[in-house]
């Protein structure tokens, strides 16, 4: 790293970056941030392994877990609900992701096209993007706070906030699949005489198919994670029961609640992985 | 078996480059380049990596933009025609690659299926797209499949074949497609001889049949079975002409100052490659054998 900015002559060098000025600023600037972070945020390992604080009533508490009947029926009724709001979210995200990440796929080639046309190109590829930014950016436990207000309590404000996260997330990545296919295929249907729509149809889509199968199970797998904390805000899903069991300072069954969380967590992980393993490229 | 090109439509007609200049950022890729191609020519293009043997085809379907010259097909300028009229020509021109450049995830008969999409209406795109090709153009598909040795691959994946079946069946997409200009980019610089044999000769018999016939070739040796040979160096034609006329010489002056086929700085001191005199004329000289390029 501290190799002189001059070549020595018969020295290559390694792979790690080369001295210069800009990688000093650099570490510089991170050397600081870091510092700056940590005190901002009070961190401290001593505190947190010191405290006496109710950390470990709350942990202790936990042991044994409630496993009653009722119980049990809450985490089951509690899981489903959590399920089915993240396999929808995921669904209808994709479904509303699709036509937005096609109108927001930059054709690389413009060749031969007028400044008119190049216009009407532009004008729904930045509206379509600016909608999946706007989807995107703002967090889905912001969405459930806005869905919550508008209709009320329960599982159906909380489907909404992750369809349409989702549909940010999908429309982003999709687009960015569609652009990143190899383009020689299309440029060959172009040249042709396909139009735009056949080149997309016939050249773009079918490269990028496996690739939206693989990105849409994996928002499934991260809608589940963020279903089971919708329900801190009152969106539904074992997040709601797990508040509302802390709230009354019931432990056991927090401790039933996520520990069949994560186990429900894990499995659909697994089973996301599985599935995308075996897609055929 | 396979029909003469569209009789309804006018044909394409001469094609005529006029002082063509395509420019990349900064280095050209076409410089200066006047040529003119007859209908039903059978003409091979050479000259080393970078020379400007793509650059030249691409902008014969305008997929690059001109930075100067004109192109004229049938008399009218390529560039300024109307996305309709472009779309017209872009139909009669069927493309052949080095890389095959099919969708690997669609169906060889699918990808057969596309030497006609430029033809067909939004219906028939959504049919073809949702139920596969029907009627009479899937029996055409089978029975040009057929004819590259390919009967009943239609529905196996193209990415499962292996890269001389592709590059078939890029041939049955353009005996489907019947064109009028067939632009052959480097054909045969990854596939195996028995398919070099066969696509040649399917590609000589679509020539004999009406259609004129452009082929870049890193083999020299292919190439001088055409009538007429363009060598391209940095841009520019430096030979047009038959191949008798083609000597060691001036292909060792076309291939100078690239020892391994790559766009290397042209070295004046090297004008003449001096391993030809050590290999004789015999073997090929690096770079013009169509594989050390790759």
């Amino acid at each position: 790293m501290a190799s002189p900015p001059t070549e020595h002559p018969g020295r290559m060098g390694g792979a790690i970056p080369r001295f210069s000025w800009k990688t000093a600023l650099a570490v510089l600037v991170v050397l600081g941030l870091t510092g700056w972070s940590f005190a901002g945020t009070k961190f401290d390992l001593v505190e947190l392994f010191t405290s006496t604080r109710p950390i470990e009533k709350f942990i202790s508490g936990m042991f044994p877990p409630d496993l009653s009947a009722a119980t049990l029926r809450t985490t089951a009724i509690g899981l489903l609900e959590t399920f089915q709001m993240s396999f929808l979210g995921a669904l209808i995200g994709a479904i509303a992701a699709f036509p937005l990440a096609a109108l927001a796929t930059a054709e690389a080639a413009t060749v031969g096209s007028s400044r008119r046309e190049r216009l009407l190109r532009t004008v729904p590829y930045r509206l379509s993007r600016f909608v999946l930014n706007i989807f995107r950016s703002i967090p889905d436990i912001l969405w459930a706070l806005v869905f919550v207000i508008a209709v009320g309590l329960g599982p159906f404000p909380g489907t909404l906030a992750l369809a349409v996260h989702s549909a940010g997330i999908l429309g982003k990545l999709y687009s960015e699949t569609l652009e990143a296919v190899p383009v020689r295929p299309v440029e060959a249907l172009r040249a042709t005489g396909a139009s735009p729509l056949q080149s997309f149809l016939f050249g773009r889509l079918p490269q990028a198919m496996s690739g939206f199968t693989s990105l849409t199970l994996y928002q499934w797998e991260c809608n589940i994670r963020s279903a089971t904390v919708l329900g801190l805000v009152g969106a539904g899903g074992i997040g709601q029961q797990i508040i509302i069991s802390m709230n009354l300072f019931d432990y056991p069954k927090v401790a039933t609640l996520v520990g069949a969380t994560i186990i429900v967590v894990l499995l659909v992980d697994r089973f996301s992985a599985a599935v995308r393993k075996r897609l055929v490229y | 078996m396979i029909s003469s090109p569209r009789s309804k439509e006018k044909p394409l007609g001469r094609i005529a480059l006029e002082d063509v200049t395509v420019r990349f950022s900064k280095a050209p890729a076409l410089e200066d380049v006047t040529i003119e191609v007859e209908p039903g020519e059978r003409l091979a293009v050479i000259g080393a990596s970078g020379a400007g043997k793509t650059t030249l085809f691409r902008v014969l379907t305008r997929s690059v933009a001109l930075t100067s010259g004109r192109i004229a097909v049938g008399g009218r300028d390529l560039y300024t025609l109307s996305k309709k009229e472009l779309k017209g020509v872009r139909r009669r021109v069927g493309t052949i690659y080095q890389a095959y450049n099919l969708v690997p995830q669609l169906p060889a008969g699918i990808n057969v299926a596309l030497g006609e999409v430029g033809g067909m209406g939004s219906l028939k795109t959504l049919r073809t797209f949702l139920a596969g090709p029907e009627g009479a153009l899937a029996k055409r598909i089978e029975e040009t499949l057929e004819r590259v040795g390919l009967s009943g691959r239609a529905r196996t994946r193209t990415a499962d074949l292996s890269g001389g079946q592709q590059q078939r069946v890029a041939v049955a997409r353009l005996l489907v497609q019947r064109p009028e200009l067939i632009l052959a980019d480097e054909p045969f610089a990854a596939v195996d001889p028995v398919t070099t044999e066969r696509v040649t000769d399917t590609l000589f018999e679509l020539n004999d049949e009406g259609a004129t016939l452009l082929v870049n070739l890193h083999d020299v040796n292919i190439a001088r079975r055409f009538p007429r040979i363009i060598a391209l160096r940095e841009g520019r034609p430096v030979f047009d002409g038959s191949p008798e006329l083609l000597t060691e010489e001036k292909l060792s002056r076309i291939y100078a100052g690239d020892p391994y086929g790559t766009a290397a700085e042209p070295d004046p001191e090297t004008q003449y490659d001096v391993r030809r005199h050590v290999e004789g004329s015999a073997r090929l000289v690096e770079g013009r054998d169509g594989i050390s390029a790759h």
